[in-house]
C-alpha cells in the first residue's frame, strides 16, 4: 500500500512550483553520471575493448555521411511540407475523387513501413518512372513518407479552427480565399509548428533506412566503417551521437514552441 | 427600415423550422424577435443576414431583395453588420486588428485612416484601453462590445444580433446591452434575437414572438408585452418572467 502510494504520488502528482537553479544543475549532473555509469558498465560488460583509433582515420567518410544526411533531410524537409499541405487541404476538398485519393494516400502510407515503402518506390516505381538518380529517389520516398503525417497534421490544424470563425468570416464578407489567408492559416501556422518540429526530427532519423538503398548517407557511412574495421561500436557509437546533435535542438524548439503557443486562444 | 416577407420557408432536412411566413413592416427603427428556443427566430434573423438561403418565398429588407446566390449575399452582408452569441471575435488578433480586417480587406479603407477611426470607436465605449489586447485577455462583456464595435464600424446600415448576451455572465450582460441601446439612440436600425424581455421593452419598435415556424404576434410593445391576447404568448411570457420581479 505504502509502496503504491508513494509510486503513485513520484509519477502521477505534478510537482509545486519550479526547483531552483543549483538544485535543478545538481539534478541534472546526478542523472547524467547515473546515464554514463550505466553505458560504462554495458560496455564492460561486454568484455569489449574500445579502439578508437581504427575508426579515426574514416573520419572523414563519416562526416560526408553527415553531410548527406542534412542535405536528404533538408530536401525531403521542403518537398514534404508542399506535399502535406496539399494532401492536408484536399481532404477538405469538395471534389470527391481529390478528397478519397487523399485520403488513400495518407492511409496507405502511414499503414506500411518505411522500409517496404522505399523498397518498393526504389526498384519499382522510380524505375518506371525514369529517376535514375538514388539521391533524388531518397528525397522523393522521404517526402512521400513524411507527407502524409505533415497533412494529418495541417488538417487536424485547419479542423481546430472552429466553425463559428468561418461564420463570422463569412459574415464579414470576407471571400472564402480570404478567410482562408486571413484567418484560418495564421491560427494553423501556430498550431501546428510543434507537432511539425517532431516529425522534421524523425524526418531526420528515419532517412537513415535510405542505406538500403545504397544512399551514401550518415548510417551507411557508419556501416561501411564497422565493414572495414570490425569495430561497431566504435562506427555506431559517433553515429548515435551525429543523429542526437540533429534531433536534440529540434526537440528543445519543439517544446520551447509548444511553451509559446500553449496559452493562446 | 421595411421588411417585407411572402412565402418565406425553411427546413433543415426534415425539419421545418419556418412555413410560409407573410409579413409587411414598415417604418420601424428596431425590430426585436423573441420566442421560445427552436422555434425558429435565429433561423429568420440568419435569413435576414444572408447567412442561410430560404427554401421558397421571397425576403426584402429595406431596398434589398435577398436572391438565392452566394455572390449576391456576400455583397449583401457587407451592408449589415452581424453580431453572433459567441462573440467570435478571432483569438490571434488583437481587438484593434479584429475590427481593422474587414475594414481594411473587404470595404478597401486605406490601414491608417480606418486604424484612427477604430480607435475613436473604441474612445467612444470606453474600450480604447482593451485596443492591443487579444480576445482571451478579455472578459466576455468586453469581447462582445469589441465583436459589435466590429459589427458597426463600417457604419453598416443595419445591425442584426443573435442573442447579444446569452454566452455572458449576468453581471456583463448590463454592459453590452447599454452599448447596444447606445446605438439605437444614434439611429442605428436594429434587428435583435433576445432572450431579455426588459430590454426588449426598451428598445424594440416593433416585437415578433417568433414560435412553431412562423411569426405568431407582432406588434409594439403595448401590444406583445404588455397585454397579449394570445394564450402561447402569455404562456411563454409568465415562463420568462417568473422569476423577475417587475
Amino acid at each position: 500500500m505504502a509502496l503504491r502510494s508513494t509510486a503513485a504520488r513520484l509519477f502521477l502528482v505534478p510537482r509545486q512550483g519550479e526547483p531552483d537553479r543549483g538544485v535543478y544543475l545538481f539534478n541534472l549532473a546526478a542523472a547524467l553520471v547515473l546515464l554514463s555509469l550505466a553505458v560504462f558498465w554495458g560496455i564492460r560488460s561486454l568484455g569489449y575493448e574500445l579502439r578508437w583509433e581504427s575508426v579515426w582515420k574514416y573520419r572523414a567518410n563519416l562526416l560526408r555521411g553527415f553531410q548527406m544526411t542534412i542535405l536528404l533531410s533538408l530536401g525531403s524537409l521542403a518537398l514534404s511540407v508542399v506535399i502535406g499541405l496539399f494532401f492536408g487541404l484536399a481532404q477538405g476538398s469538395r471534389l470527391i475523387p481529390l478528397k478519397l485519393f487523399a485520403r488513400f494516400y495518407i492511409e496507405i502510407i502511414r499503414g506500411s513501413p518505411l522500409l517496404v515503402q522505399i523498397l518498393i518506390f526504389f526498384y519499382v516505381i522510380a524505375n518506371a518512372l525514369g529517376v535514375q538518380n538514388r539521391y533524388t529517389a531518397g528525397i522523393i520516398i522521404m517526402s512521400i513518407f513524411a507527407g502524409a503525417y505533415i497533412a494529418e497534421i495541417i488538417r487536424s490544424g485547419v479542423d481546430s479552427v472552429g466553425k463559428s470563425q468561418r461564420e463570422t468570416a463569412r459574415a464579414m464578407g470576407l471571400t472564402p480565399a480570404q478567410t482562408y489567408r486571413l484567418v484560418i492559416f495564421p491560427q494553423v501556422l501556430t498550431r501546428v509548428l510543434p507537432p511539425l518540429a517532431g516529425q522534421f526530427a524523425s524526418l531526420v532519423k528515419d532517412s537513415s533506412l535510405l542505406s538500403i538503398i545504397a544512399v551514401k548517407e550518415f548510417t551507411m557511412a557508419a556501416r561501411e566503417i564497422n565493414a572495414a574495421t570490425f569495430s561497431t561500436l566504435e562506427s555506431y557509437i559517433p553515429l548515435a551521437l551525429g543523429y542526437l546533435a540533429l534531433t536534440i535542438p529540434l526537440s528543445l524548439l519543439t517544446r520551447k514552441l509548444e511553451a509559446r503557443f500553449s496559452y493562446d486562444s | 427600415m421595411t421588411l417585407e416577407l411572402t412565402g418565406l420557408s425553411k427546413a433543415f432536412g426534415d425539419t421545418v423550422v419556418l412555413e410560409d411566413l407573410t409579413l409587411k413592416i414598415e417604418g420601424r427603427q428596431s425590430l426585436v424577435l423573441i420566442g421560445p428556443s427552436g422555434g425558429g427566430k435565429t433561423t429568420l434573423l440568419r435569413l435576414m443576414a444572408g447567412l442561410e438561403e430560404a427554401d421558397r418565398g421571397t425576403l426584402r429588407i429595406n431596398s434589398h431583395r435577398l436572391e438565392r446566390e452566394e455572390k449576391h449575399l456576400r455583397e449583401y452582408r457587407k451592408r449589415v453588420g452581424i453580431v453572433f452569441q459567441n462573440y467570435n471575435l478571432f483569438p490571434h488578433l488583437t481587438a484593434l486588428e479584429n475590427i481593422l480586417l474587414p475594414l481594411v480587406h473587404v470595404h478597401q479603407w486605406n490601414r491608417e485612416e480606418a486604424r484612427d477611426e477604430v480607435m475613436a470607436l473604441l474612445g467612444r465605449f470606453n474600450l480604447e484601453e482593451h485596443a492591443l489586447k487579444k480576445p482571451a485577455a478579455l472578459s466576455g462583456g468586453q469581447q462582445q462590445r469589441i465583436a459589435i464595435c466590429r459589427a458597426v464600424a463600417a457604419k453598416p446600415e443595419l445591425l442584426l444580433l443573435d442573442e447579444p448576451t446569452s454566452a455572458l455572465d449576468p453581471e456583463y450582460t448590463s454592459e453590452v446591452l447599454d452599448l447596444i441601446g447606445e446605438l439605437r439612440t444614434e439611429g442605428m436600425e436594429l434587428v435583435l434575437v433576445t432572450h431579455e424581455i426588459g430590454f426588449a421593452q426598451e428598445v424594440g419598435d416593433q416585437i415578433l414572438f417568433v414560435a412553431d415556424g412562423g411569426v405568431r404576434q407582432h406588434g409594439g410593445v403595448d401590444e406583445v408585452l404588455m397585454n397579449s391576447t394570445d394564450p402561447r404568448v402569455q404562456a411563454f411570457l409568465s415562463k420568462v418572467l417568473k422569476h423577475h420581479t417587475v
